[in-house]
């Protein structure tokens, strides 16, 4: 690892000021940037620490019943927070389905919003990767990729975004907020991952400099609480990341759908938000036929990027199985196993 | 607002005697820094959890922590743990034997100790949820989950095993505490005054030439020190097996695989540590990548190596019968082609170690299987005598055969030897996954029949080994494959074939097994084919041709002591069980289905056909002490235990009053290599024969018959046969050069055989036998398999020690779990343990261990090895239960649910 120098802000002005300077980087848990440090990845020649800066690290319920949460609440603490547990049950579920306890402990939500996608080929200098050197080409598309993008790819970029976390926020609107050189902003965290385009490779759609200091969600997201699901598809039982995943979070009356909030998750090179799906749910009766063609709508544009038409059906089969699961209830706890497609039992009653 | 000021760590309550920059990891900080080495670094990459320390309470990764972010805080490390005596969580670790190789140990301590302060008495879940950060490839988690869930229970009281009745007793570990204690000194444990670090410059590329350009001034720019092929004084040629010779310590002027060292760059840490090595001076001239065997064998293929034609490093053939002609009047036959890919050994140690000077000799300590071949090696790559080189293994963090080969030995020795300082190189995690050995990939064809009874009558067996870039151990698979494809099954007429062939991919070596777990993968499935076929019962088949003594091997060779019937037996209940439980779960046609597979292993214990000797030396001192040299690597496997508990016996004391030294290659005989399940069984007899001969001086010294008492004192040996009571007064012996009074030494090599053309002989004297049963679960949606529950019987001829059996067997159906369910090494893309996925706890079955005893009457006390024979039939009983549970016939390990899937569909049992 190069030599660089790590500078400790007392604001989030001073932040701003500091990461705008070329070379500059926001050093949050440190869990994604120091292991792309190490392989050669990411090499800032000033890492700006932003974890002590006052304010950032609080859950505030706002006046109109949304919620604010700081980017640096670390993954865990979010996920244990009882309010917000009972609140958003997919979405603790899907942080807990994430990494390890450690990781969990250091990760930040802003860092897991901002973290890089786990293609071989971007982790690997030596590769041609249009993400990582812009016009270089896209050493993934003829080589091992099995695990990369059905949604929204282009030849520039298959990559997938690896976030747990961001698929339950994707689909419930989730609002960034943003402090930079040229003041405040805040974007549909929809928005905060750029698919790739005929020339562009896409990524995160920051400004150098910008940084994400809190993430809002509205009102209306918690009326899901009592029938949320996140469900993840991995190649072992635990600590991976997601093959393919799916938030499925429904609010019902009398056994049938008011209103769907439906997201995917490492399919795309952003949580992959599948609104059709949700608008055909919507007055539907929750049965398994209509989970099924709701998933197959939600897979419609789908096209294998390489070796992996496999992930289609397997994200449609997730989405099913999510859709059915969030139907019957979110359960008391969150399972075992969080977001495990192994879970003995189902429902509101499943295992605490 | 540049942060040095008050950069001081607070660690373990106190407060860090010097400065920590800013921009280190924590891990850096504590190891190199503060020298607190108990915090292990497996990965750097938040991967393997080994370096979880506690921040304020909280576990964290302290390798992706920068130090920075730890001042002012509470850091706790496992030498938090230990005031003195061990704690609860410590002891609970020995008691039940969670330790193995203990490199994870001191993270599942701290990552258990937080959960353990939440909940002194936590369940087998909570347990799981809060350790599964870190990962172990030893234990297979069963006794960590027992150790930590019991901690904060008051332990039964054990008693100590009375001389002679040491073998048979599940003793803790006699190397155990340091394991506990976190004091263990793995690899990169120590460091010298004055050391260099040393890194190496290796090839982007599977097969490339390159030119190596101003190096000197390159290196003179950065105050380090630049070492080549062309500074090396010895033979640049190393290899296992010295008649292969073929594996450059340093590239000259190609390299042939990925990861090959081409460079070395020595210097002062600091400088080395901050190095970037993306600028020194070398122009690759990649060529077209041999990267398929396939390819590799075709006739116009350029040769890797000038006398190997077609690629071809060796072929092997083990032929008896007829059985073409067996297959032609068979009544039913089976054929099926198989593969599998590489497999990496993923210990959670990367390769580390240290070199010095000691006068003018070199002494290496570095973690290893095996010392003396080392030493030999690197001898002979460093132009020096083998007296000139000491090898001191290091604690091995995990080995399971890639730590048979020389790594960074001569490397180490080489910037030693150049520059007379010490020198030390902790490989990364890349550099250890990109550059060491793999297990094989296989390409298998076979083809089985049976007679109208059942009986197997014509096997034919033929696999292609990918063996790499290398020779290493693809001789050994070749020789093993052949003898062992059969399975322990009588086979009148038999032939198998195998051949190694060499590609521009890593180098295949040794990993538990020899090649005998992927052609195991092949005949036991088609055993269930051949059964299905004919209606039998899959276990019932498997008893009615399983080997019985006096029958004749595939090699024409006649057991005694076949332990595969009984073992076979022992599982019935537990397999009639299993598929009425299936039968249950499977009526109701749901989304998961319940499979239920058996299979069955045999392993030669020790080299195939070749002298394997072991020896040991023990000897009293006047003081009265007893120590035993013992050179037979523990890699985790409990050689140090075992070996002593059977000397304890033959010499007739309490295993407690052993002392143990060694291993070095300066301070113990050769034991051998700590492979091919050879320890417990060959240095174990070496041990058993030295204590009888330390125990006959000891009775004609006193004139005492053998059934006579022995008890040590101090500086005394009393001796009573009940009626009469003397003693040996050791002060009043002469004190020989070796330090002892009184010492024996004995050595062992176990009676095998050349082979023939036709593979037929004896090539080792005692075989181990086992037989597994997986149940598990499918889930036909979505292609993902559960393995629920294990069973698991082997015949180790006589139990030396229950607890460490278990361990060995449960560590090996993790890994035999793996390479059916997810573990497949790609070179270049899973170079890191979030790629290359091992089990982790969540992944791990109930397992039982059913351990039998059919005495072997070669072995010690009957005793048979162990170590690679559990691994065997873990992944053939799970592809057999999940063909079981749907249909699935799978064509390639690992089943990985995209394969499952497919796999389900081509079978059209059912939905999918
Ligand atoms: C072994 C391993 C397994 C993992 N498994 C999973 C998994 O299963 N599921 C999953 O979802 N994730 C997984 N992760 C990823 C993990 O969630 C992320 O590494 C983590 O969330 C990043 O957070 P951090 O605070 O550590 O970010 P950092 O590493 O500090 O930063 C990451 C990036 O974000 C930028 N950044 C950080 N904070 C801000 C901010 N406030 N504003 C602007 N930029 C910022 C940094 O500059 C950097 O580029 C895994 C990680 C590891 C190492
Ligand atoms: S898929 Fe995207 S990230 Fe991966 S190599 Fe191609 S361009 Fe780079
Ligand atoms: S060394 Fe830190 S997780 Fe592996
Ligand atoms: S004991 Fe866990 S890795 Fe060896």
């Amino acid at each position: 690892m190069n030599r660089f120098d790590y500078i400790r802000p007392g604001s989030v002005a001073e932040a701003v000021a500091a990461a705008s300077e070329p070379g500059a980087a926001y050093l949050a848990g440190g869990t994604n940037l120091l292991d792309l440090m190490k392989i050669g990845v990411a090499a800032p020649d000033k890492v700006i620490d932003i974890t002590r800066l006052p304010g950032l690290d609080r859950i505030d319920w706002l006046e109109d019943a949304s919620v604010r949460i700081g980017a640096m609440v670390r993954n865990a603490e979010l996920a244990r927070n009882t309010a917000f547990s009972a609140a958003f049950p997919a979405i603790s579920e899907a942080l807990l389905s994430g990494a390890s306890p450690q990781l969990r402990n250091a990760a930040t939500v802003g860092g897991n919003l901002m973290q890089e996608t786990r293609c071989a080929y971007f982790q690997d200098p030596l590769s041609r990767c249009n993400r990582r050197a812009p016009g270089s080409g896209c050493d993934a598309l003829e080589g091992h990729n099995r695990s990369h993008a059905v949604l929204g790819w282009t030849p520039s970029c298959i990559a997938t975004h690896p976030s747990d976390f961001c698929v339950p926020l994707a689909a419930l609107g989730a609002i960034v907020e943003i402090e930079g050189p040229d003041g405040s902003r805040e974007i549909d965290l929809a928005a905060l991952h750029e698919l790739p385009g005929s020339e562009s490779a896409g990524g995160i759609a920051l400004k150098h400099g910008e940084m994400i200091t809190a993430l809002r969600l509205p009102a209306e997201a918690t009326s899901f609480a009592g029938h949320s699901r996140y469900l993840k598809l991995r190649e072992r039982t635990s600590f991976a990341f997601a093959l393919v995943s799916a938030a499925a979070m429904l609010s019902m009356e009398q056994g049938t759908i008011t209103e769907a909030r439906i997201a995917l998750g490492a399919v795309a090179a952003r949580p992959w938000h599948a609104t059709d799906a949700e608008t055909f749910l919507k007055g539907k009766k929750a049965e398994a036929e209509v989970f099924a063609e709701a998933a197959g709508i939600a897979l419609k544009e789908a096209s294998p990027s390489g070796d992996n038409a496999f992930k289609i059906t397997l994200a449609t089969r997730v989405l099913t199985r999510a859709l059915t699961l969030a139907a019957k209830g979110t359960p008391d706890r969150v399972p075992a196993l969080p977001a495990s497609v192994f879970m003995s039992s189902e429902g509101a009653t499943a295992n605490a | 607002m540049k942060d040095a000021v008050d950069a001081k760590l607070i660690v373990n309550g106190v407060e860090a005697g010097v400065e920590i920059a800013p921009g280190r990891r924590l891990s850096q900080a504590l190891r190199e820094d503060l020298g607190l080495r108990g915090t292990k670094v497996g990965c750097d990459a938040g991967d393997c959890g080994a370096c979880t320390v506690l921040i304020d309470g909280s576990p964290v990764c302290a390798c992706l922590t920068p130090a920075a972010q730890a001042v002012g805080r509470d850091v706790r490390t496992v030498e938090s743990f230990e005031n003195g005596v061990l704690d609860n969580l410590q002891q609970s670790f020995l008691r039940h034997g969670a330790a193995q190789c203990g490199i994870c140990t001191p993270g599942m301590l701290v990552a258990a100790s937080a959960l353990l302060t939440r909940k002194p008495v936590p369940t087998r879940t909570e347990v799981e949820d809060a350790l599964g950060g870190v990962l172990c490839r030893c234990t297979g988690y069963a006794k960590i989950v027992t150790a930590v869930m019991e901690a904060g229970l008051a332990p039964e009281p054990v008693e100590a095993p009375m001389a002679g009745q040491a073998v048979g007793a599940a003793i803790e570990r006699l190397d155990g505490v340091p394991k506990v204690a976190g004091r263990e000194q793995f690899g990169a444990d120590m460091i010298r005054e004055g050391m260099l670090a040393v890194r190496a410059i290796r090839s982007p590329h599977e097969s490339t030439g390159f030119t190596l350009g101003d190096i000197a001034a390159w290196a003179a720019e950065r105050g380090v020190e630049v070492f080549t092929a062309a500074d090396i004084p010895g033979e640049n040629r190393f290899s296992v097996i010295p008649a292969f010779r073929d594996q450059p310590a340093l590239a000259v002027s190609h390299a042939r695989m990925r990861g090959e060292a081409i460079a070395l760059v020595a210097g002062e840490p600091e400088v080395i540590e901050a190095l970037n090595l993306v600028d020194f001076p070398v122009t690759w001239v990649p060529e077209v990548s041999l990267g398929d065997p396939d390819q590799a064998e075709v006739g116009d293929a350029p040769r890797m190596h000038e006398d190997r034609e077609g690629n071809i490093l060796i072929r092997g053939l083990v032929q008896r019968g007829d059985a073409e002609a067996a297959l032609r009047s068979a009544t039913h036959v089976a054929e099926f082609a198989m593969e599998t890919g590489y497999v990496e050994h993923a210990y959670i140690e990367p390769e580390a170690g240290i070199a010095w000077m000691e006068d003018d000799v070199l002494v290496i300590r570095a973690c290893t299987q095996a010392p003396v071949m080392d030493r030999d090696d690197t001898a002979l790559v460093l132009g020096l005598p083998p007296e000139r080189v000491r090898i001191i293994p290091a604690a091995a963090g995990g080995g399971f055969g890639s730590k048979l080969d020389l790594s960074l030995q001569p490397l180490i020795g080489l910037v030693t030897l150049k520059t007379g300082r010490p020198a030390r190189m902790i490989y990364t995690r890349r550099e250890s996954m990109s550059s060491t050995t793999k297990r094989h990939p296989a390409r298998m064809r076979a083809r089985a029949g049976i007679d109208a009874k059942g009986r197997i009558a014509g096997f034919e067996f033929d696999g292609q080994f990918n063996t790499g870039a290398y020779a290493s151990w693809g001789p050994t698979v070749a020789v093993r494959v052949p003898v062992h494809a059969s399975g322990p099954y009588f086979m009148g007429d038999y032939r198998a074939r195998s051949r190694a062939v060499h590609t521009n991919g890593p180098v295949s070596g040794a990993f538990r097994g020899f090649g005998v777990p992927q052609a195991a993968i092949l005949q036991e499935t088609l055993f269930d084919d051949l059964a299905i076929k004919a209606r039998i019962d899959r276990l019932q088949f498997r008893k009615l041709n399983a080997l019985k003594d006096g029958e004749p091997t595939v090699c024409g060779q006649e057991l005694s002591g076949v332990g595969i019937a009984d073992c076979l037996e022992s599982l019935t209940p537990h397999w009639d069980e299993a598929l009425a439980r299936a039968a249950v779960i499977n009526a109701q046609k749901g989304r998961v289905r319940r499979g239920v597979g058996v299979a069955s292993c045999w392993y030669g214990c020790g080299n195939t056909a070749l002298p394997n000797p072991s020896t040991i030396r023990a000897g009293l001192r006047s003081d009265g002490t007893l120590w035993l040299h013992q050179g037979a690597t523990d890699i985790g496997q409990g050689a140090n235990t075992v070996i002593a508990q059977i000397f304890a016996d033959a010499l007739g004391v309490p295993v407690g009053r052993i002392g143990l030294i060694g291993g070095d290659t300066a301070l113990t005989p050769d034991c051998g290599k700590t492979s091919a399940s050879r320890q417990t069984f060959i240095t174990g007899k070496a041990a058993q024969l030295a204590g009888a001969a330390l125990r006959a001086q000891l009775l004609a010294m006193t004139n005492m018959g053998e059934g006579a008492t022995l008890s040590l004192d101090e500086g005394r040996v009393c001796v009573t046969d009940g009626t009469r009571d003397t003693a040996i007064e050791l002060a009043n012996l002469q004190v020989q050069p070796d330090g002892y009074v009184i010492s024996a030494e004995e050595s062992y090599d176990p009676p095998t055989g050349a082979l023939d053309e036709n593979g037929q002989g004896a090539p080792y004297a005692v075989y181990g036998y086992g037989a597994q049963i997986a149940e598990l679960d499918v889930d036909i949606e979505l292609g993902t398999v559960k393995v629920v529950r294990m069973v698991a019987a082997h015949d180790l001829g006589r139990v030396i020690n229950p607890m460490l059996a278990e361990g060995q067997i449960e560590g090996g159906i993790a890994q035999g779990l793996g390479l059916a369910l997810m573990e497949e090494y790609i070179p270049g893309r899973t170079e890191n343990l979030h790629d290359y996925l091992i089990p982790t706890f969540g992944d791990m079955p109930e397992i039982q261990s059913i351990l039998i005893e059919r005495p072997d009457p070669e072995g010690p006390f009957g005793a048979k090895g162990l170590g690679e024979h559990v691994l065997i039939p873990t992944a053939p009983a799970i592809l057999n239960a999940i063909r079981h549970a749907c249909g699935a016939r799978l064509k390639r390990v690992p089943a990985l649910p995209h394969r499952v899937l497919a796999a389900i569909r081509e079978a059209g049992e059912i939905g999918g």
